[in-house]
């Protein structure tokens, strides 16, 4: 099995370490685009991005990374919704 | 008008205290209660919990929570549950509350919830042990949440609100892969809400939902986990309706049904 093959294997191995380990993070989109590996979504700190960057380096080295992670923001809101 | 604040999926540990606390400060300015959908902490320790319970302590409007998976993961929820409740928070499973807000009696009804899946792409009971389990294990939480709306009605609440962890409905689920929806939510906590009725539905756990939805019978569903709503908390104002009958209960007590037979339903 060539990477590529085996990438969808190693994209579940990482998602089980994201459950598994101390950053408990399931919120996280891991998904194959082409040759390479997109992950996406919202996550509570920067601290938080980071570490699912390294484990992400860590579970799929040699995959191109395309990551667009968001921090959460914890503002008050500016206004309400009104349901009649 | 009652202003209910509502947000879930907080994920708060020792790294996060405080973060959420000065937009909670203006709870008392815009809102009349705080809910809390769920997965409050990380894995669900001890210590999380009590970071949670720092960030809404001493808020000057009531705090009603139900728990999510994450603060069940450490095996502790019911420690989890205690911490918060000695902050002040309302946790509730299967029951209800009742709360006075400005001369209105308003009632929230909570579960957890569970998975299962969306009518006519869902689980059911048959099978291995583990399968029905599943499915029953949603259902009782359904029937509770069915019998504290109930019970809320009894007690003459003017405005009944249902909060849970998982959906109820696959709309606000709509931005999370399809395979996944029987894991987020079960259309068995959309009955309970139509048969017994509510004027409002709040869950979380969907972190990449959409915040609006609305059961079959009408009733509006809001998924207020933190990262879809990309602020603090949200804020609904619920126009009061008249009370459907004169109830007895005090404020605050709680209308437990954890004892009731299934055939509830």
């Amino acid at each position: 099995m060539t990477a590529a093959d085996t990438a969808e294997y190693r994209i579940a191995h990482l998602r089980d370490r994201l459950a598994s380990e101390d950053i408990a993070e399931l919120g996280v989109r891991i998904e194959q685009r082409g040759t390479g590996v997109a992950l996406y979504g919202t996550v509570s700190s920067s601290a938080c991005r980071e570490e699912i960057m390294r484990l992400a380096e860590e579970e799929l080295g040699g995959l191109p990374l395309h990551a667009d992670l968001v921090v959460v923001r914890s503002d008050a809101p500016e206004h309400p919704e009104e349901l009649t | 008008m009652i202003r209910v604040a509502a947000v879930g999926d907080i994920h708060l540990g020792p790294d996060g205290a405080g973060t959420l606390r000065p937009a909670f400060e203006t709870l008392p300015d815009c809102a009349d209660l705080l809910l809390l959908a769920g997965d409050l902490t990380r894995h669900g320790t001890v210590e999380e919990a009590e970071v949670v319970a720092g960030e809404v302590a001493g808020l000057d409007v009531p705090v009603v929570a139900v728990l999510g998976n994450h603060d069940y993961q450490s095996d502790q929820e019911a420690a989890v549950a205690a911490a918060l409740e000695r902050a002040g928070v309302t946790v509730l499973e299967k029951d209800g509350v009742t709360l006075q807000v400005g001369g209105v009696r308003v009632g929230v009804a909570g579960t957890k919830g569970f998975g299962g899946g969306f009518a006519g792409r869902s689980g059911g009971e048959f099978g291995e042990p583990e399968m029905k389990e599943f499915i029953r294990y949603t259902r009782r939480c359904a029937d509770g949440l069915r019998g504290a709306l109930e019970m809320l009605a009894e007690a003459g609440c003017a405005v009944r609100i249902a909060l849970t962890h998982y959906s109820p409905v696959p709309d606000t689920l709509a931005g999370e892969p399809l395979e996944i929806y029987p894991f987020l939510g079960s259309y068995l906590l959309a009955e309970a809400v139509d048969a017994a009725g509510a004027d409002l539905a709040v869950h979380g756990h969907a972190h990449m939902g959409a915040e609006h939805g609305m059961t079959s019978e009408g009733v509006r569903v809001r998924n207020v986990a933190q990262p879809v709503l990309g602020r603090a908390f949200a804020v609904y104002h619920l126009p009061v309706h008249a009370a459907e009958s004169d109830g007895q209960a005090a404020d605050g007590d709680r209308a437990s049904v954890a004892g009731r037979p299934a055939g509830v339903r």
